[in-house]
């Protein structure tokens, strides 16, 4: 094995769960709460700072700054928010459920933490409304919490989302939240400023908050020496499609990509071979086998190689994979997902999927070739949220990086693998988290 | 000034207040940033069509140009000088296009639509697209008024932002999503609201089309002809679309101060009524079959005998929706010709007020608005209702004093309110007090139409404040206009003639009213001026023709105490009213000009300060304020009129109120499409009333009144008063004031 695993944020768990009080408390549950109440807001602010803890859900924006920049209590005549994005949506992602299920304390810990560090005493957890055992455990975590009076002043609310990918944007999540179609809003202003209700607020991931009690525990500093410069800490690394073994691994930010496939992931199954990573989540740009074998799991090392950590949501696909398929099923999830608020992709997501499915019959033209670039590039930097964009860079990222493949379809009249291809294991297509027929077309 | 900003567009700088808008401070430098769904009076931009990206420095990516607003130093680029912006605007323009399906040559649209204007402008050649577009059931029936193709429909939200957060009605909404996404009303309910017809107006493309007009023009074969709505006392300010000599319809012509660009449906769509089946286009006389035509001549022959005949026994009944050019010409052929100068005024009117005179726009930016009155306000002064929306939205508290109100009194309050409010320790009285932007309206009959109100108003120190002030919202479209002309004409006492020799009935309003039909039994003849044979049958012993407002010229005094111009749109079926009233002036030696410009200038010498009637043209101004007058002390306030109805009187009783709603009268009657906004047949109660008769919302109950009985449903109304049944006057048939309601 290569480097070591500390593990904070199922720290305790010995591989199991700590969803009974008194099992979080052997294990030190609590005192993070009880020294963060200790301290002043600012004070809790700078403890996070100094850990350099980023954003868990995508977007990787230092969290202490996030709380900055809520106004204080004094600036602004209104309540203050804590909204915590448990819409744990993104393909290939499943770290935050397995979170919620096995350290739910530990996460709540974090809320009370966040709620003292920007003086709110209203958090809302908005949580995906599939997860059923995960909201049972929150609930049930919340009641043993409330036996014991931990919440204090703040009043903790679950709200169950109602099955839409758009509501993890953290504007489109407050709409929801509000009681209205889940589309997101402009910015600015930002929820900093106004987010719920128009009213202060800090829209933070679960993995994130969840961090944030362990930092509070072991000290900014002491977390900081986890992971790597700029990608401090560790990271639940959600590892799918093609290996032996997928599941969640908590690592240290820095650890090779290579290594979470061939250790951890125990290879490629079926004794195939690596083709391609997508690294971060469905909306990261793929990674080829020559790539991904040079990267490390962190910031830095991804953006160098043109792509991002995203959600770590990291997807392995082997040989057998036409990455045309692919490019159709991603981009039909994005079709299938867009909000439909604005023109580029409400329009474009749909119009790009009608484009690979038509090279992916074999009807494509060379000049369907140079349309899918075009629509794409048209996508990309003109929608109101990342929805869009992240269509058609995923898309544009595959055709980038496997052009061969799609000039076959083009050249054969037909695709390459001839019914060889296989997505199992890879990202679910649309028709199958979908009931509703009329929007279940290919 | 210290506030303004300089902004560089396109290597043109520009100055403009901080904050403008990125779209109004190009538009100042002359350049355009094409847009679709912004619109600033449907609140805060939402960026969703993406027309509008454009460069600005400093910035990586696109920016949508409504969503920003001037800053300092701000360097933008558009279209029309960056390839990047220019690109986005392309692919905007053509992803909007990809499922538009292009039917300009049947679309109500065209000519007249910015995405055919923009596609012109900005947008492609041709098309690369080659699926299938999405085609969709259509029209689809949003309402008997509003026809909606999902096809043409490009998502701008306009519609649907406007239905909740301008009308806040939450009506039109958008369900599904992504390419599935279609506005719809709730489970495909009608859109059964007073101003719904906007969405229309507001529709980019030709997606939401007014059932009237669909396929009644061209855009270039229509003249758009500026006047004004003369169905109510706010007088918003309209176009109407005029095809070969036909109004096809009524389109808002925006008065910033007055109505905001908005109409109300009854504005908008009771325009057919011109053409109603039962219009009367000559005059009639009664013969012995009934009423029978005649010729012009004969008929001003019979109305000069039955002049003579009454001489100053004749009692005129108007209506309050004449111009006050007609109203004066009448009241000079009566008055001055004849002596007759006892009149039926629709309702009282007061001067006092003019000394709080402000727009109606102002409402918008109130601290604190308080309504006193038995009515709701937009069924007497509906566009007001959207200037007190804006003002809550805008943080004003709003507290209204009546039966329905939010704070709850019996009918009759208005007046014991008002009082209330002057006494010290009085909540929304001492903000009233302190606020630098306070507004109170009446609203409902009573009060000597305003006199009440301006004491108060008075009292709470409203005049000194220019941010302040007081409507009241009279019943009739220029009752205060008629009050004045009729005034003017002379200055004679008013006598009442008893019995009265002739009675002649002025306008459908008053043909139409039960009082009017009262005095009627007891004059000697009846000439009615009327638009509708249904009107005069029965009572009239000559019928003269009368036209709309939307055919005449003239001048309309609205609520504000602002003159507003009424010119005519079309040419009526019949003679103009001054063309035959100075004819028959003429025969009493009083001389008349046919001539509305001309008759306006010698009123307005007697009446309007002299204000030149070309200063009416376009968007009229609101004349400054007066140095208060105390009113003439009217009837001292009842005492019980605060006091809860029920206690009035033995258990069991209602007291009745009745109300006129927005959808009601003879020009409404007549529109068949209008027919569903018309009330049901039902009684409000309160859920106390309803509780204590085990009465539930659709049940049928009969109310009886002292040997009057009739059956309504029961609707329970949670915003009502205990003790108070109410219903639509047009169902209250001949119901005493007092009630008892049984379920059946």
């Amino acid at each position: 094995m290569t480097a070591p695993r500390p593990e904070v944020v199922f720290a305790g768990t010995n591989g199991g769960t700590l969803t009974e009080i008194a099992a979080y408390e052997a294990v030190g549950g609590f005192e993070a709460l009880v020294k963060s109440r200790a301290l002043s807001p600012d004070e809790v602010i700078a403890e996070l700072n100094a850990s350099n803890l980023r954003g868990r859900g995508g977007a990787f924006f230092p969290t202490g700054r996030k709380w900055s920049f809520v106004p204080k209590p004094d600036k602004i005549d209104k309540p203050h928010y804590l909204v915590i994005n448990a819409d744990e949506s993104e393909p290939g992602t499943f770290k935050d459920r397995e979170i919620m299920l096995r350290v739910p304390f530990r996460f709540l810990e974090g809320c009370l933490i966040a709620a003292h560090a920007i003086e709110s005493q209203h958090v809302f957890v908005y949580i995906r409304g599939e997860y059923e055992a995960e909201f049972d455990v929150l609930e049930s975590a919340l009641e043993q919490m409330r036996a014991k009076d931990l919440l204090g002043e703040v009043t903790i609310v679950l709200h169950r989302g109602a099955g839409a990918y758009i509501c993890g944007e953290e504007t489109a999540l407050l709409e929801s939240l509000e009681g209205r179609r889940g589309q997101p809003r402009t910015k600015p202003p930002f929820p900093a400023i106004a987010g719920l209700y128009a009213s202060p607020t800090a829209v933070n991931n679960v993995e994130s908050i969840t961090s944030a009690t362990t930092v509070m525990e072991i000290g900014g500093a002491e977390y900081a020496k986890l992971g790597v410069e700029n990608s401090t800490g560790t990271r639940v690394f959600s590892l799918s499609g093609n290996v032996v073994t997928g599941g969640n691994y908590e690592l240290p930010h820095g650890f090779p990509l290579r290594d979470l496939i061939n250790d951890l992931g125990g290879g490629i199954a079926d004794g195939r071979s690596l083709k391609a990573v997508i690294p971060g989540g469905s909306s990261t740009v793929v990674l080829t086998a020559d790539e991904a074998n040079r990267v490390t799991l962190d910031f830095d090392s991804l953006v160098g190689a043109g792509t991002a950590i995203g959600s770590a949501a990291v997807i392995a696909l082997d040989d057998r994979c036409c990455m045309v398929q692919l490019a159709v099923r991603v981009s039909q999830f994005y079709e299938h997902e867009s909000c439909g608020k604005c023109t580029p992709c409400r329009v474009g997501t749909k119009w790009l999927t009608s484009i690979l499915q038509k090279i992916e019959d074999g009807r494509g033209t060379q000049a369907d070739m140079d349309l899918l670039v075009s629509v794409a590039e048209r996508i990309n930097g003109k929608c109101l949220c990342p929805l869009g964009d992240s269509d058609a860079i995923a898309v544009m990222s595959y055709f980038d990086k496997f052009r061969d493949e799609f000039q076959a379809h083009v050249d054969e009249g037909g695709c390459p693998f001839h019914g060889t291809s296989s997505l199992d294991h890879l990202l679910a297509p649309v028709a199958m988290h979908v009931h509703n027929e009329a929007v279940a077309h290919a | 000034m210290s506030d303004l900003v300089k902004v560089m567009i396109d290597d043109r700088e520009v100055e403009v207040p901080k904050g403008t808008g990125l779209v109004e401070t190009a538009a100042s430098a002359g350049i355009e940033i094409p847009v679709f769904c912004y619109e600033p009076r449907l609140g805060a931009p939402i960026g969703a069509c993406r027309m509008c990206l454009v460069e600005v420095e400093g910035l990586p990516k696109l920016q949508a140009g409504c969503t920003l607003t001037a800053q300092d130093g701000m360097v933008v680029k558009t279209a029309a000088s960056s390839e990047k912006a220019a690109e986005g605007q392309n692919a905007t323009l053509e992803f909007i296009l990809v499922n538009h399906p292009l039917d300009c040559p049947v679309c109500d649209k065209g000519g007249e639509c910015p995405l055919q204007d923009l596609t012109f402008r900005y947008g492609p050649g041709n098309t690369r697209m080659s699926f299938s577009k999405i085609t969709l059931e259509k029209p689809i029936p949003v309402s008997p008024l509003i026809a909606l193709d999902r096809e043409r429909c490009i998502l701008c939200y306009r519609c649907t932002r406007f239905s909740s957060d301008v009308a806040e009605d939450n009506q039109l909404v958008a369900r599904n999503r992504g390419s599935h996404t279609e506005i719809s009303t709730f489970e495909s309910d009608p859109y059964r609201a007073p101003f719904s017809g906007n969405v229309i107006e507001l529709c980019p493309v030709g997606a939401l089309t007014s059932t009237q007009y669909r396929f009644e023009a061209r855009p270039w074969e229509i003249q758009n002809v500026p006047t004004v709505c003369g169905l109510c006392p706010v007088g918003c300010n309209v176009n109407a679309t005029v095809r070969e000599g036909k109004v096809k319809r009524i389109l808002s012509r925006n008065h910033p101060e007055v109505d905001g660009g908005w109409l109300c449906d009854k504005g908008r769509f009771t325009y057919p009524h011109l053409t109603a089946e039962d219009r009367i286009t000559e005059p009639l006389v009664r013969g012995k079959l009934g009423l029978e035509p005649v010729g012009w001549d004969a008929a001003l022959d019979r109305a000069e005998e039955l002049l003579r005949g009454a001489g100053t026994r004749i009692v005129t009944a108007l209506s309050g929706s004449e111009s006050v050019e007609q109203a004066y010409a009448l009241a000079r052929l009566l008055r001055v010709g004849l002596g007759a100068h006892a009149a039926v005024l629709p309702e009282s009117t007061s001067d006092a007020l003019d000394a709080f005179r402000l727009p109606l726009s102002s409402i918008a930016s109130a601290e604190i608005v308080v309504i006193v009155g038995d009515d709701e306000v937009a069924d007497r002064a509906p566009v007001v209702d959207l200037w007190l929306r804006a003002a809550r939205r805008n943080g004003a508290e709003i507290v209204h004093y009546g039966p329905t109100g939010t704070e709850q009194t019996g009918p009759g309050g208005a007046a014991a309110a008002l009082h209330a409010l002057t006494e010290s320790g009085n909540g929304p009285g001492d903000r009233l007090r302190s606020a630098e932007r306070a507004i109170l309206i009446w609203s409902g009959g009573g009060g000597g139409g305003g006199a009440r109100l301006a004491e108060t108003a008075h009292a709470l120190g409203l005049e000194g404040k220019p941010g302040s002030g007081a409507f009241h919202l009279p019943a009739t479209p220029n009752g205060r206009g008629v009050a004045a002309a009729w005034a003017a004409a002379a200055d004679e006492d008013e006598s009442n003639p008893e019995p009265i020799g002739l009675l002649i009935v002025s306008g459908d309003e008053a043909a139409a009213d039960p009082a009017v039909r009262v005095l009627a039994e007891r004059a000697e003849n009846v000439i009615a001026i009327t638009m509708f044979h249904a009107l005069a049958v029965g009572w009239a012993d000559l019928v003269l023709p009368a036209t709309s407002s939307l055919e005449s010229d003239g001048t309309l005094l609205n609520l504000e105490g602002r003159l507003q111009r009424l010119r005519r749109t079309v040419i009526a079926p019949v003679p103009d009213e001054l063309a035959w009233l100075s004819n028959l002036a003429g025969r009493f030696d009083v001389e008349l000009s046919p001539h509305a410009v001309v008759v306006f200038d010698e009123l307005s010498a007697r009446a309007f300060g002299g204000v030149d009637g070309s200063e009416l043209n376009g968007t009229a101004s609101l004349p400054a304020r007066t140095p208060y007058e105390a009113p003439v002390p009217a009837a001292e306030v009842r005492a019980a009129a605060s006091a809860k109805p029920s206690d009035e009187h033995f258990l069991g009783e209602l007291r009745l109120l009745r109300y006129r709603p927005l959808f009601s009268g003879p020009f409404v009657e007549r529109v068949g499409e209008l027919a569903f906004q018309r009330p049901t047949a039902e009684l409000e109660l309160s859920t106390e009333d309803a509780t204590r008769r085990a009465i539930a919302t659709g049940d049928s109950v009969v109310v009886r009144s002292n040997g009057t009985s009739i059956e309504l449903r029961a609707r329970i109304n949670r915003g009502l008063i205990a003790g108070v049944a109410r219903v639509a006057d047009e169902h209250a048939a001949d119901l005493h004031l007092h009630v008892e309601v049984v379920k059946l």
